[in-house]
């Protein structure tokens, strides 16, 4: 079958940083994939360039077998930083999208209307969003990507900024979220135990230069309850995945710790921390 | 610590507890009325009791009286007409142009290069020092005023428009972009409802300085008007109508100030929060 998202032979550079060299990837519709690998490995850039928010210098990224290079209402993309708009209500802010792309209508509004319910943000329409909590304001975020129905979601830490128990319900609702809606799943994040739960594989990736260093499989049956995170199976894989960034993630760790203030490209991978 | 909320409990026993509601409730407003009248009585007793001659200074009571006179023969709204008419003209000439010469000035590196070196050396200027060649040119009735006052407001609406543009916050302009929308898209709905604000606040500022530049236009040369009042008073040392003036000029700049402000409340409600 064909894949739904391909990456062939992708390479990307910023100045002398090759950040990301030779990925290959193909993602199998309605397969939820996880990307993990240490801070600065070029995962946000990865996503950004599926996005089309970032162009490649080399290889390709193909949807459905069709090459894409800009955004498009294909590819939902969920940001890691709170990105609503200040001066739009929670509803103007969920139907963003379907406004750019001329699509509100009764039915479009309809459903962005029960996404804002499966968030939990229902009678909230007409709250700014400096009048929410961060939970609730990467739900809008969420709820907006989703409005415009994509086929790809492209997420990139969307829960970082949660507390435990948030993120542990958000967990939960995207699998529901994934589940119903058929979609196919790019999420990144540094949680690998958040990663092995939602995933049906984990892509670990290493850097300098940024690659694909393995790829899991996660053979737990769904669907999966909250408590399958204690179960030694589980466990075995978080600690599998981790023994393949321990490595990096010390070495990025000491390398951003003495560019700090210095070089001002490590100063943007703690900063976004 | 014992002594101190002995006192104060003791001091607040002496007030009846209704008084203290309202005060609670009308306090702040309360305390500034208090301070303006209390000065205008100072001033009034000052006059009364050793200033006495009026030729240096006027009584609260010889204003009001003035004022009254000056409404009753007609002459104030004479006056009041052709500055107000004066002001209008010039400010919404300022804005519209403000704006529109700040936009363009956004829409490409090359028009920011051609205007940026004027606007910041004629921004620098004192324009009101070249009002007298402005009267030579525009000749003595309002439209020499009108381009005075335009000149001296057009600028912060410039700066204003320019910085708010830019300002727009990049995580912004990316979530929008990730929806496919084009430049106008992104100008509409990101950078220019980022610039409302700056462009409201260069709105208050061009109102207080197009008061100024019309009064001292009309210093310059005029017909009529209340800066024209103002000189003539002070020509023939009328102290009452030269204080009149200065009274309905502070009066005015207070009211336009606070309605700009009003404006800015309503229409940027997202930064009350
Ligand atoms: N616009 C840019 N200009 C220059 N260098 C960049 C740019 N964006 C990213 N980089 C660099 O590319 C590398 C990968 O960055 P990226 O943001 O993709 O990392 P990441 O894996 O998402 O990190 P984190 O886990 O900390 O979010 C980093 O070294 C970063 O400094
Ligand atoms: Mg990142």
């Amino acid at each position: 079958m064909e894949p739904k998202l391909a990456i062939r032979n992708l390479s990307k550079r910023f100045g002398d940083l090759q950040a990301l060299e030779g990925i290959n990837l193909e993602i199998a519709e309605h397969e939820f994939v996880c990307i993990v690998g240490p801070s600065g490995c070029g995962k946000t850039t990865l996503l950004r360039i599926i996005a089309g928010l970032e162009t490649a210098n080399g290889g390709e990224i193909l949807i459905d077998g069709k090459g894409v290079r800009a955004p498009g209402a294909d590819r939902g993309f969920v940001f890691q930083a709170d990105s609503l708009l200040p001066w739009r209500t929670v509803w103007k802010n969920a139907v963003i999208g379907l406004e750019i792309n001329g699509l509100v209508s009764q039915e479009t509004r309809e459903y962005t209307r029960s996404l804002l319910k499966l968030v939990g943000l229902e009678g909230f329409d007409h709250y700014y969003p400096a009048q929410l909590s961060g939970g609730m304001r990467q739900r809008v975020n969420l709820a907006r990507a989703l409005a415009l129905n994509p086929m790809v979601l492209l997420m990139d830490e969307p829960f970082s900024a949660l507390d435990a128990q948030t993120r542990e319900i958000m967990q939960s609702e995207m699998l529901r979220i994934w589940r119903s809606g058929h979609k196919t799943v790019l999420f990144i994040t540094h949680q690998i135990d958040e990663a092995v739960y939602l995933a049906d594989r984990v892509i670990v990736l290493g850097r300098r230069p940024g690659r694909v260093k393995e790829i899991v499989s996660v053979d737990i049956p769904r669907p999966r309850e909250l408590n399958v995170k204690r179960k030694p199976r589980f466990i075995e894989y978080v600690d599998h995945i981790w023994q393949l960034i321990e490595n990096d993630v010390r070495d990025s760790v000491i390398e951003e710790g003495a560019h700090r203030g210095g070089r001002r490209l490590a100063g943007q991978a703690i900063s976004q921390e | 610590m014992n002594a101190r909320g002995a006192r104060v409990s003791s001091v607040g026993a002496l007030v009846p507890a209704p008084l203290r509601t309202i005060y609670a409730r009308l306090g702040p407003q309360i305390t500034s009325a208090l301070s303006i009248a209390g000065g205008i009585a100072l001033w009034e007793l000052v006059g009364r009791l050793f200033v006495k001659n009026s030729l240096f200074l006027s009584t609260p009571s010889q204003i009001a009286n003035e004022i009254a006179m000056l409404w009753i023969s007609g002459e104030l709204q004479m006056h009041m007409w052709v500055s107000g008419q004066e002001f209008f003209i010039g400010l919404t000439l300022a804005i519209v142009g403000g704006i529109f010469i700040g936009l363009v000035m956004t829409s490409s590196v090359k028009a920011e290069k051609i205007l940026a070196p004027w606007v910041t050396a004629l921004y620098a200027t004192p324009t009101i020092a070249i009002a007298p060649l402005i009267i030579l040119w525009f000749g003595i009735d309002i439209w020499s005023k009108v381009v005075i006052c335009t000149l001296n407001g057009i600028f912060p609406m410039i700066i204003n428009t320019d910085a708010g543009l830019r300002g727009a916050e990049r995580h912004l302009i990316e979530a929008v972009r990730s929806f496919g929308a084009t430049r106008w898209q992104i100008f509409w709905k990101v950078s220019l409802p980022s610039a409302i604000p700056y462009i409201l606040a260069g709105v208050r500022l061009a109102v207080g300085r197009s008061i100024v530049a019309i009064v001292v236009g009309e210093l310059f040369g005029a017909r009529a008007g209340l800066g024209f009042m103002l000189i003539q008073a002070s020509e023939v040392f009328n102290m009452s109508r030269l204080f009149a003036a200065v009274v309905i000029l502070a009066v005015v700049g207070i009211a336009l100030t606070s309605l700009a402000q009003a404006l800015e409340r309503h229409l940027v409600p997202w930064r009350r929060l």
